[in-house]
């Protein structure tokens, strides 16, 4: 049997519950406008009038609330968080009673969701609005997790909060466009869709792959024409934006997938004459942190997310020591997380009563060895390569101490790679370079087959 | 149950005046702290029956997750079983280590241990399954009241924790089932990807 026969049809109706003649006007101007992309798929918020209702609510809510905990204490809300999660997620309840120390919950990790994401859900989800995230890490193992429309909304609380770290208030409307999902990709899930919140605002998740539009030269028309006040992507995605010859600007750049350098956010900074966010962001947890120089590293961005650096035994490390970021709490009523390993590395610091993300790498922590048979964090390698902007880089290093690493984007040239390399490695250091046009999916961006380079943080 | 051993409300009792040392974590890996085989190597002697250290392995325990409130339930037993009754009733060795180990493990797939001290009925269950297990009833009940009782106890609790797991399950597969209907990124917005 044809399996598009049991596929459920969907309408706009189901795709946008709320949707008025005004946000109906603004897909039309998206969907029709002469310069639009080929939008290959169609999507909606699926947010009802309650649900609209339970976001500004949350939002609201969210804005007053106090985010992090003072050092040696913790937050007041996780205690009955905990209890809440023993009684109603099958995956905890089988811990049996709530400890009395927080620090003797058992940790868990990806796998442990990945195995089946059922057990995670608590009972009072409801299920007929459930939702899935594909995520696929890594390790290349896709990973399947619950979640709710409403979730989704409500990440835009937590964007809210960033912004205005910088100083920006959104104040896009109706008849406007919100923002645009940029990617680089070959395939890439595209469409159009409004944000019942902010007045039914437009938002467009397109490709700037060239085979995505009629003719490459729209793509600049369009982001002119749509003009949106915020441009979120990963560091690709606004690399090849830089090619493009946009009259606009948007009021911030919000970066997130991957590593965004510091030399890359200075040249995105300089080109369109706005902040340029850095989110730290999971399907598992939803905006984390936002990095913050001032701050000295990623400032949290959610009232009710714990978090704990680890060492390899799942013990939690003091303030100042790197470690793995575990996450407990969140904003997914739909899997609520216990000491979840997230796989990222980084050190927490206490900004006054600020929790800080210090240093905070998205995989787990390789060694490298130099000339003259030292250990090198992978980090030291992230802080030389500071001053070169490029969007994306992997470096491995084989057995026999050789170095190979891998680079995308137009924005720098060998030589300004192998110099910082040779520095921090030594002068003779054997160091291959080849560009690549682009990396598919995720990447791991540091790898060794060094003996003991993955011992130690 | 042919013996007749302490009256029942000793036991409920000592349960619920359980002191907060074989309330702490049990020791698992390098995590929590009660060494439970330790504990329960110091029962044994006490007791009368010396485990040796191939049966005391199994209360030591791998991960936190699978084994913590099989070893917390454990704890509970060892603090009965220290009671001053028992050290004078000639436990059986092979007893004492399966209301240790396999009790414990049945008990810890239904009930949270902390119950076993807060509830009446489960502290009552709890007296009752060590005292069976040992061979003994409450004090001043007949072997057919004490069976009757236990009994009751135990089934019920079973069939409550039974109609839970086949809740769970249909549920599970509702959410696995419904998950599968509906990809977000066809479903709903999100203003960033990861």
């Amino acid at each position: 049997m044809d399996p598009r026969m049991n596929r459920e049809i969907i309408t706009d109706a189901d795709r946008y519950p709320t949707l008025t003649s005004d946000g109906r006007q603004i897909l039309k101007f998206l969907r029709e406008h002469p310069h639009a992309p080929i939008f290959r798929n169609e999507s909606g918020n699926r947010l009802t009038a309650d649900d609209v209702s339970r976001v500004r609510k949350f939002e609201q809510d969210a804005s007053r609330a106090e985010i992090g905990w003072h050092l040696g204490e913790m937050p007041r809300w996780l205690g009955e968080f905990i209890g809440k999660c023993f009684v109603e997620v099958p995956f905890y309840r089988r811990y049996g009673s709530v400890p009395s120390r927080f620090e003797d919950l058992p940790t868990i990790t990806r796998a442990d969701i990945g195995n089946d994401i059922a057990q995670f859900v608590p009972d009072t989800a409801p299920l007929d609005r459930l939702i899935n995230f594909r995520t696929s890490g890594t390790t290349g193992h896709p990973l399947v997790l619950a979640s709710h429309p409403v979730v989704a909304a409500s990440y835009l609380t937590f964007h809210k909060r960033a912004l205005r770290r910088f100083g920006i208030e959104l104040n896009h409307g109706r008849g406007q466009v919100g923002v645009v999902l940029v990617g680089f990709q070959r395939e890439c899930f595209t469409y159009a869709s409004v944000t019942p919140t902010m007045d039914e605002s437009g938002l467009v998740k397109l490709n700037l792959h060239p085979t995505d539009w009629r003719d490459p030269d729209d793509r600049a028309k369009y982001f002119d024409a749509i003009a949106a006040e915020v441009y979120t992507g990963d560091p690709l995605a606004f690399a090849e934006l830089l090619n493009l010859p946009l009259q606009t600007r948007p009021r911030a750049l919000i970066s997130t997938s991957m590593t965004l350098l510091p030399a890359m956010r200075r040249r995105l900074e300089e080109h369109f004459e706005c902040p340029v966010l850095d989110l730290y962001s999971m399907n598992e947890a939803g905006p984390i942190a936002v990095a913050d120089v001032d701050a000295g590293g990623h400032t949290l961005l959610q009232h009710q997310l714990y978090i704990e650096i680890l060492d390899e035994t799942g013990h939690a490390l003091p303030s100042g020591e790197r470690g793995e970021v575990a996450l407990t709490g969140g904003f997914n009523f739909c899997l609520p997380l216990l000491r979840y390993r997230t796989g990222d590395y980084a050190a927490l610091r206490y900004n006054g009563q600020e929790p800080v993300l210090v240093d905070l790498e998205g995989r787990p922590p390789i060694r490298f060895r130099n000339r003259r048979g030292e250990w090198l964090n992978n980090i030291e390698v992230t802080h030389a390569l500071r001053r070169v902007g490029v969007p994306q880089y992997t470096l491995h290093q084989y057995s026999d101490g050789r170095l190979s690493l891998r680079w995308s984007g137009a924005s720098c040239n060998e030589n300004q790679l192998r110099t910082p390399l040779e520095q921090l490695f030594g002068v003779g250091q054997p160091l291959e370079l080849t560009r690549v046009d682009s990396f598919e999916g995720k990447t791991v961006q540091y790898t060794s087959e060094v003996l003991g380079a993955q011992s130690g943080i | 149950m042919e013996q007749e051993g302490p009256i029942l409300e000793s036991l409920t009792r000592r349960l619920a005046e359980t002191p907060e040392e074989f309330l702490f974590e049990p020791r698992i890996g390098v995590s929590g702290h009660v060494h439970v085989a330790a504990v329960a190597g110091d029962l044994a002697k006490a007791l009368n029956v010396p485990l040796k250290a191939g049966e005391l392995v199994r209360f030591a325990g791998n991960d936190a997750r699978q084994d913590r409130n099989r070893l917390a339930i454990t704890l509970l037993f060892c603090w009965i079983l220290f009671d001053e009754w028992f050290r004078q009733a000639n436990c059986g060795h092979d007893a004492v280590l399966k209301l240790l180990d396999s009790e414990s493990k049945e008990l810890a797939s239904q009930i949270a241990a902390r119950k076993f001290v807060t509830d009446p009925d489960r502290r009552e269950e709890m007296a009752r399954v060590t005292l069976a297990r040992l061979g003994f009833r409450p004090a001043g009940e007949s072997l057919a009241q004490a069976q009757d009782r236990l009994t009751t106890l135990n089934s019920t609790e079973r069939a409550r924790v039974m109609r839970a797991a086949r809740v769970a399950e249909e549920r599970a597969r509702q959410i696995r089932e419904a998950l599968k209907k509906k990809a977000a990124e066809e479903s709903a917005d999100k203003w960033t990807r990861e």
